[in-house]
């Protein structure tokens, strides 16, 4: 049975704790958490995702930068990244989507939401 | 031989006493009775052919109409078990209704399940992570994520009572101008009210516009042993957000009912030198 791994990289301990919860009703997803966009390179350098969660507004790295290395790197650089943020307007959501983001999810999230998405990308039945 | 039948009748002609226009009279009767008989013969033959082909044309009509009843059967059976199918048919389609309405209703079910657990996860993070230290600044961090993250509220002030309990102060606010936020009386205005009273103000109009700091969208007293000793104003919503979502209002009585125990709890712990001396007299407390 394939099982897949999904890095979610948030600075918010709630939000976070949150995210793990919804996630952890998809049978064979693993989740990796990450504080910021820093421990979150450091995690991807250490490991393989198939799905990368991330926040825009982090301290020391924004989720933005972070989806700018993440394309520019040659092991995930064909990641799939969906973003979860409070930013909402049109344009946020355009820079994120241009940087190479593949969802934008704004807050506060609806779990069902989050989860039908994460299905979508990594086409879990 | 046909010389001799000649003579045999010239001798009987000749013995004869009839007169000679019976005898001829009797011949005409003869060959007429031998003609009519062959005729009649023919006649026979006739009509027998005739018969023959006539037995022979029912013996095919029957055949034809043999075959059309058993083609008929075949077609009242056919008809049977057409009527039979139409029937399964019917109740399949009358079966299959009836599964859809019911998967309707459970589909219906599930979302409504699927909300109240997403709710409920909300809540439990919301109140382990709101106790989950005794910090005094992670508290206030936790109350100000609570009120970002999971009621996507975008401006916001988080007030506590003075010591004498007539003026609430900003302990903490969130995307409004720190030079802005300023005490409030006890008593006066929508938060002043709501720290005296102890009753939460929520606006329910629709969509929810944004409030101002006098004018907020909710104000939530934070309550300690039925007295409020302190409040939370919502001013704004973030801008995807333009209506209270179901699960706001329990998050609104979690902070409530938990959010001036956890702001208590952790002002009391930070002039303690650490988590033991901060048992100490425990017992004693507890018995007293």
């Amino acid at each position: 049975m394939a099982e897949y791994s999904c890095l979610v990289v948030e600075d918010s301990p709630m939000m976070r704790q949150l995210l793990v919860f919804a996630l952890a009703r998809i049978k064979k997803l693993n989740v990796t958490e990450a504080d910021d966009g820093v421990d979150g390179l450091r995690k991807l350098a250490s490991g393989k995702y198939d799905l990368i969660i991330t926040d825009i507004n982090m301290p020391i790295m924004d989720g933005l930068k972070l989806v700018k290395r993440i394309r520019s790197d040659a092991v995930h650089k064909d990641v799939p990244i969906i973003i979860i943020t409070t930013e909402g307007s049109a344009e946020d959501r355009q820079r994120a989507m241009a940087l190479g983001a593949n969802a934008y999810i704004t807050k506060p999230i609806q779990a069902p939401q989050v989860i039908a998405k994460v299905k979508e990308l990594l086409k879990i039945e | 031989m046909a010389e001799k039948k000649g003579q045999k009748r010239r001798t009987q002609a000749g013995t004869s006493e009839a007169p000679l226009d019976l005898t001829k009279e009797r011949e005409t009767f003869v060959r007429t009775f031998l003609r009519k008989g062959v005729e009649f013969a023919e006649e026979l033959l006739q009509e027998n052919k005739h018969l023959r082909a006539e037995l022979s044309r029912l013996q095919t009509e029957n055949a034809r109409l043999r075959t059309q009843v058993a083609s008929d059967d075949a077609i009242r059976e056919l008809l049977r078990t057409i009527e039979g199918l139409e029937r399964e048919r019917n109740d399949l389609i009358e079966r299959s209704s009836e599964l859809e309405r019911v998967w309707r209703r459970y589909e219906g079910r599930y979302t409504d399940l699927e909300n109240e657990l997403n709710d409920l996860a909300n809540l439990y993070v919301a109140s382990f992570q709101l106790h989950a230290t005794l910090s005094l600044r992670r508290v206030v961090r936790h109350i100000k994520e609570l009120l970002l993250q999971l009621v996507g509220a975008e401006a916001f002030v988080i007030y506590v009572l003075d010591s004498d309990g007539k003026i609430a102060v900003p302990l903490g606010s969130e995307g409004i101008a720190e030079a802005d936020v300023r005490p409030v009386a006890v008593g006066e205005g929508v938060i002043g009210e709501a720290c005296f009273t102890g009753i939460a103000q929520v606006s329910h109009t629709a969509p929810l516009a944004r409030g101002t700091l006098a004018a907020p969208l909710a104000v939530i007293p934070m309550m300690v042993d039925g007295r409020p000793v302190g409040a939370i104003s919502v001013v704004s919503l973030l801008q995807q957000k333009n209506e209270w979502a179901s699960v706001d209002r329990e998050l609104f009585k979690l902070l409530g009912a938990h959010g001036a125990t956890a702001l208590i709890a952790a002002n009391l712990y930070a002039s303690a030198p650490g988590p033991v001396p901060a048992l100490s007299g425990i017992r004693d407390n507890l018995v007293s």
